[in-house]
């Protein structure tokens, strides 16, 4: 409920305080969307496994966040952003898709 | 997706240890492995969990969070969707209007390569006439005297006979001169002076007081008679007309001086007057 919760109140800000996102942040936030995503889905996982610690996803959902924008940036100085933005997606989407997969087994118990 | 999505708390070391390919890793251990390790610690020395309050709002304010990355970026997507379709649209009209363009050049330049090919012919028939013009009027000009001729021809020298008298006949008369110059318009001869007189359909020979004036100007004795034609032909067939043989008599009966050369270049000046004074062209200006 309290993530439920937590979830409907961030998106609600998002959408009625418009709180512009500073020019040089702009091409991190799809990143750090996915990256969040993942997380997100990651906790959801071990919840329904039953070792959910709150501790470890606050932990995993900042860390995830960050590490996606600092190789980005990284990506950015280097002249590869555009591959390493891919290479992220990559990576995380296919965790996404795995652990969703595993969610789904719970849920449908198939 | 990979073959062991229930990641147990006791999972058997040696699967984490034991190295497998980059993909297969990626694939297998899609779960932080942190959950795992805190749920074994803290599963072994703890029974239920207990839930701090300050962990609950920790949960709550990473998902505020998580909620408001995907808010914003929601936003940002729709508030740029605008400007990238006018944009689009704006790159659309420039890309239409700039090929309309290249088509108007495209066909102005066919038009102006059509009226080149155009002014080069005309180009080509107008000198292709001024030169026909040139020559016609090169051999009008040599016709009517008003254009100075240079060529192969004779030169004809005539003199009164020496010792003349009165009476003798030995002084050459005007329509002497004018059967000898008839005589070489017949032979073909087609320019003609008499002592760098050039005679042309307005000249006249005549007789004044006493001296032969050829167009009003008066002439002394010999009288050096030049004509342009063929060298070759030109002095015999001179003798078959009928100035040719006045003069031959003339020479035999009155010895009066008649001798005739041939010359590989022999010049004829224009005759000064060159234009006429009363006659009009019949219908053309000027």
């Amino acid at each position: 409920m309290i993530a439920i919760a937590g979830l409907v109140i961030g998106i609600l800000a998002g959408l009625f305080l418009e709180p512009s996102v500073p020019e040089g942040l702009q091409p991190y936030l799809p990143i750090a969307v996915v990256a969040a995503l993942d997380a997100v889905f990651g906790g959801l996982r071990a919840h329904l496994d039953g070792i959910f610690n709150d501790r470890v996803f606050v932990v995993s959902f900042v860390s995830n966040v960050l590490i996606a924008a600092l190789i980005v940036y990284l990506g950015d100085q280097l002249g590869v952003g555009g591959q390493l933005s891919t290479g992220v997606i990559v990576v995380l989407g296919i965790r996404i898709f795995s652990n969703v997969a595993a969610i789904r087994r719970h849920v449908f118990h198939a | 997706m990979s073959d062991d999505p229930h990641p147990r708390p006791g999972a058997p070391e040696p699967d984490q240890t034991r190295y497998v390919g980059l993909l297969t890793q990626v694939m297998s251990n899609t779960l932080d492995e942190d959950y795992t390790i805190v749920a074994q610690r803290e599963g072994g020395a703890e029974g239920p969990r207990q839930r701090r309050p300050v962990r609950r709002w920790a949960v709550l304010s990473a998902l505020a969070a998580f909620g408001l990355l995907l808010g914003v970026s929601a936003l940002e997507t729709v508030r740029d969707r605008p400007d990238v379709a006018a944009e689009r649209a704006q790159l659309v009209d420039q890309i239409h209007a700039r090929e309309g363009r290249l088509d108007a050049l495209h066909s102005t330049l066919t038009n102006l390569q059509d009226e080149v090919t155009a002014l080069q012919r005309t180009l080509v028939d107008g000198v292709t006439s001024d030169q026909h013009l040139a020559d016609r009027l090169t051999a009008l000009g040599v016709d009517s005297g008003t254009v100075a001729v240079t060529g192969p021809g004779v030169v004809i020298t005539v003199d009164d006979a020496a010792g003349n008298g009165n009476g003798t006949g030995g002084t050459i008369l005007d329509t002497d001169l004018q059967a000898l110059v008839n005589g070489l318009w017949q032979a073909g001869a087609e320019a003609v002076a008499i002592n760098g007189h050039r005679l042309t359909s307005l000249t006249s020979i005549r007789f004044a007081g006493q001296a032969i004036t050829v167009d009003y100007r008066s002439l002394t004795p010999p009288y050096v008679v030049e004509a342009v034609g063929d060298p070759d032909t030109l002095p015999a067939r001179l003798l078959e007309t009928t100035g040719g043989q006045i003069w031959l008599s003339l020479h035999a009966n009155f010895r009066i001086r008649f001798d005739t050369g041939t010359a590989e270049q022999v010049t004829v000046p224009a005759d000064p007057r060159d234009h006429l004074l009363y006659a009009r062209a019949k219908g053309g200006g000027g």
